[in-house]
């Protein structure tokens, strides 16, 4: 069984090694980081049935006996799908939703209770710039604060899940009609987006890029917002407009932000590059992070796992799990 | 009736509730106590006193019947100095707000927020990020967090984190029952037996006998190496001379310390929290005793203490009772 791991995910050997570590089936198993190698993707590509890669680029090489394409990550908006032969199976991985949940409670919690500000404050020796023993300004907190969550999937019932013990309304906005609205107690379409965002003291964005969901998030929307309100984004950067989010935040026009999806990302030629062309990074009402609100330890195993279930039920030709489309 | 705020604290809670008072209630705002031994009179008048502390060198006050605390700790407060028939109240509020914080932290903790939010802004590193590969960072699901001193602010923690998939342990001195999330209250006595069980800790107990110098070198040796230490109670719980080893030589992974073994003064109001430098440790998050200081914990206190006045002008039962001399 032929599989090819491939690119900055799947081509990486910790990954690869860890993905085969969980693996029974027996797998001839070759890796390549390089996407732009073509001189090994060429024969690579001949041979594989199975591809392990986020990525699934126009102008790929041949791949004739391909059957399973396997992402080790939930979106595939970097997969091309027209340009795959016909009847290729294209799965994704979950497991990341938990580890992305905390992330979202522990920075609406963070810019509620200003813990980045008064950590570091304090850290120089200032009492004052929390309340209490040091006499300063009282921070907020999240009981009672409107939670929307603006793409209402898996990721969303985890985080609604969190939220209730906090004593918080969770509200969604989705695409389609939602079966299961979890803790959540009332879920929009999408289209009426404009009525919910006016009630949220938090907005998450946790949809996936699509037609649909492409700078969803522009100024006019900005400003349906509450002036209070916390932007957390880890959906991914093109749902939301670069400038009219900057805008907003250097204007105060919203509270603040959480960004863990960017713009543009970094390149070998440029390792530290910032995640937009505008400088979000200096604005103090932002808290950023490099794209790693899954990056934990358990996610990494779950996500593995799922990979490894997937190689070894194709193996025994069984039924393939996070089935997301066949070509 | 009268009634003297006095203090800071008091101040500002009168100017709160002043719109809240009952009618007729004749009210003497001290902000600076040391200004008490000048206007004598209004101790000695005095039925209702609003105020954090007081001491037994303070002017006479034998009429006070209500003492009322604008914090929930009394330690300010010299009993013996009051008179006879004083029924002493304190004031919560805050509980939810301080278990916020402890979520806050333990997740703060697990996911190296600090590290990773401050590097990634400051010179734009991705090396933690799932792009790079970079080395994952943990995360709280599937953990065990115990929770010491299951008291009110307790109970509120593991509510808040029973949703996550948090084991959740606890000790306490009386026995309690497990609400559901709780697997465990172990008596504060067998605390050796469930630290051992714990990635996180957080100290959510009073002062007392019992609690001071409670977690010390042994027990610090006690937890999950790389467990976290969270301390919401007072800084006097934990030996401070063995954290201080025990986070600079990694012997724990990290803390949240937000109560400290020595506090500024109108003399040195930046007087550093500790007489080590904490400051200086990197997996130390370090903040100025504000864990509760939310603007909702104001409000639900101010509304406590209001309502205890009243109930005393009206002759009602109290609430919050911890005493009456």
């Amino acid at each position: 069984m032929k599989t090819l791991f491939l690119g900055s995910f799947g081509g990486r050997p910790g990954i690869s090694d860890a993905i085969l570590a969980k693996t029974t089936a027996k797998i001839d198993a070759s890796v390549l980081f390089d996407l732009d190698d073509t001189q090994r993707l060429i024969p690579a590509l001949a041979d594989a049935e199975i591809v392990v890669s986020h990525i699934w680029k126009k102008d790929f090489p041949e791949a004739p006996r391909l059957k399973l394409l396997q992402s080790v990550a939930a979106g595939i908006d970097l997969i091309d799908v027209p340009s795959l032969p016909a009847g290729v199976t294209v799965c994704n991985v979950a497991g990341h939703e938990q580890a992305i949940a905390e992330y979202v409670v522990m920075t609406m919690l963070a810019w509620q209770h200003r813990l980045l500000d008064i950590a570091a404050a304090f850290r120089g020796g200032v009492w004052s710039t929390g309340g209490g023993a040091g006499g300063g300004p009282t921070h907020g907190e999240i009981l009672g604060k409107t939670i929307g969550i603006v793409g209402y999937g898996r990721i969303g019932r985890e985080v609604a899940q969190r939220m209730v013990g906090f004593g918080c309304t969770v509200i969604g906005a989705n695409r389609s009609p939602v079966a299961d609205k979890g803790a959540a107690s009332e879920i929009y379409p999408l289209s009426e987006l404009d009525r919910m965002l006016p009630r949220c003291d938090v907005v998450v964005i946790a949809a996936g890029l699509g037609p649909e969901t492409t700078r969803l998030i522009d100024a006019g929307r900005l400003g349906l917002m509450k002036p209070s309100a916390f932007v957390v984004n880890i959906g991914r950067a093109a749902i939301i407009d670069e400038e009219a989010l900057y805008n907003a935040l250097k204007d105060n026009r919203i509270g603040g932000a959480a960004i863990d999806v960017w713009w543009q990302y970094p390149t070998p030629a440029e390792p530290n590059r910032r995640g937009s062309q505008l400088p979000f990074h200096d604005l103090p009402n932002v808290i950023m992070t490099p794209h790693c609100s899954s990056a934990t330890d358990g996610a990494r195993d779950r996500r593995f796992g799922t990979v490894a279930g997937n190689l070894d039920r194709f193996a025994r030709g069984e039924t393939l799990h996070n089935v997301v489309l066949t070509t | 009736m009268k009634a003297l705020f006095l203090g800071n604290v008091a101040a500002d809670t009168f100017a709160g509730i002043e719109g809240e008072l009952p009618p007729g209630l004749d009210s003497v705002v001290i902000a600076d106590p040391q200004e008490l031994a000048g206007s004598p009179a209004a101790a000695a008048d005095a039925d209702i006193l609003v105020s954090n502390q007081w001491r037994a060198d303070f002017p006479p006050a034998p009429r006070l019947r209500l003492v009322q605390s604008v914090a929930t700790g009394i330690d300010l407060v010299d009993l013996a100095a009051l008179p006879a028939g004083a029924t002493v109240c304190n004031a919560f509020g805050h509980e939810t707000a301080i278990a916020e914080f402890i979520v806050m932290a333990m997740l703060a903790l697990h996911h190296r927020f600090f590290e990773i939010a401050g590097e990634f802004r400051e010179r734009g590193s991705w090396r933690s990020s799932w792009v790079e590969s970079g080395v994952p960072h943990g995360e709280v699901r599937g953990s065990t967090l115990g929770i010491v001193g299951y008291g009110r602010v307790g109970r509120e923690v593991a509510r808040r984190a029973a949703p996550f998939g948090v084991r959740i342990l606890a000790a306490n001195r009386t026995p309690r029952d497990a609400e559901p999330g709780v697997e465990r209250v172990f008596p504060l006595a067998d605390l050796d037996r469930m630290l051992p069980l714990c990635d996180t800790v957080a100290l959510c107990t009073a002062l007392g006998p019992e609690t001071t110098g409670l977690i010390d070198a042994r027990r610090l040796h006690l937890v999950k190496p790389g467990a976290f230490l969270i301390n919401i109670s007072r800084g006097q719980v934990i030996d401070e001379d063995a954290v201080y080893a025990a986070l600079r030589d990694r012997t724990i992974g990290g803390a949240a310390l937000d109560v400290w073994w020595q506090y500024p003064d109108a003399a040195e109001p930046n007087r550093r929290g500790s007489r080590h430098p904490f400051h200086e440790l990197p997996n130390v998050i370090v903040t100025p005793h504000n864990s509760g200081w939310t603007g909702g914990m104001v409000r639900r206190r101010w509304d406590e203490i209001a309502d205890n006045i009243n109930r005393f002008a009206r002759g009602d039962k109290l609430i919050n009772v911890v005493t009456t001399i």
